[in-house]
């Protein structure tokens, strides 16, 4: 089965993640693969999850972006959930996920200029 | 209305999880929820759909438009012939898993839906049903 177009951009010193509306197990998974290879690739300090198209966040899609964003902080970078739907952030919350240490942003502009002020990297 | 009051879908593979979530998303946009219900909704069922295709493998999703004292709402049943919960009210509290996964499945779908009933009998299945109902 084919997943789902996964678009990774390297911007400056960043990546700029698109997550597709409505991602399968397998999706999601690959794009954690392919973030921490363009991170390790690029070597980024950053990196913006656009989760603007995003229709549902279950468990297991909220399981693999906190695990995704200790990755990255462990590999010295920032990550940032941009432009979560209100919906889903609702359902979210209700649901009881949590995104560990993501910052967030209402888009992928205010993302960037968060992470242009963010200290970089985890401290690890 | 009644062409699309109810309907059925199979779960065996890890795909359906995905496919699952658009038959509910059309079915309860259909009986017009809103978007923030028709969210939960529809995370409630990928939570249910994929319970099912991890302890046992395939089973069948079913959805029904429902009234109640004049108050339409939607009815998912997910029914499965898997292992079965030994303890069900533990399976309830949030944080609770046999498997690597969160464990906020059963008790997030149940914060999500207005009710829930789950029905399992180790070694012959597992039956959940959840319902939202319509704001007036």
């Amino acid at each position: 089965m084919a997943t789902e177009n996964i678009s990774v951009i390297k911007l400056r010193n960043l990546l700029l993640v698109t997550v597709p509306p409505d991602p399968d197990d397998q999706t999601v998974s690959a794009l954690q693969e392919q973030v921490l290879q363009a991170m390790a690739q690029h070597e980024c300090r950053g990196l913006v999850l656009d989760i603007s198209t995003v229709e549902t966040l279950d468990s297991f899609f909220a399981r693999t972006i906190a695990e995704t964003v200790q990755m990255v902080g462990l590999m010295g970078g920032r990550t940032v959930l941009a432009g979560m739907r209100a919906s889903v952030a609702v359902t979210a919350t209700q649901l009881g996920l949590t995104m560990g240490k993501a910052l967030t942003a209402l888009d992928v502009d205010r993302a960037l200029d968060l992470l242009d002020s963010a200290p970089s990297g985890d401290g690890v | 209305m009644n062409a699309a009051s109810h309907g059925e879908f199979r779960i065996g593979s890890e795909s359906d999880i995905v496919a699952a979530r658009k038959v509910v998303r059309n079915a309860a946009t259909a009986l017009g929820f809103g978007i923030t219900d028709v969210t939960r909704i529809v995370t409630a069922a990928s939570e249910l759909t994929r319970n099912i295709y991890h302890y046992a493998r395939s089973g069948v999703m079913r959805w029904r438009a429902i009234s109640r004292d004049a108050r339409l709402g939607l009815e998912l049943t997910f029914e499965d012939s898997g292992p079965g919960i030994p303890d069900v009210a533990k399976a309830m509290e949030a944080g609770f898993t046999t498997s690597k996964g969160l464990g906020l499945g059963l008790p997030g779908a149940k914060r999500l839906m207005d009710e829930m009933t789950v029905r399992s009998q180790v070694g012959k299945g597992t039956t959940v049903e959840v319902r939202k109902w319509l704001r007036k």
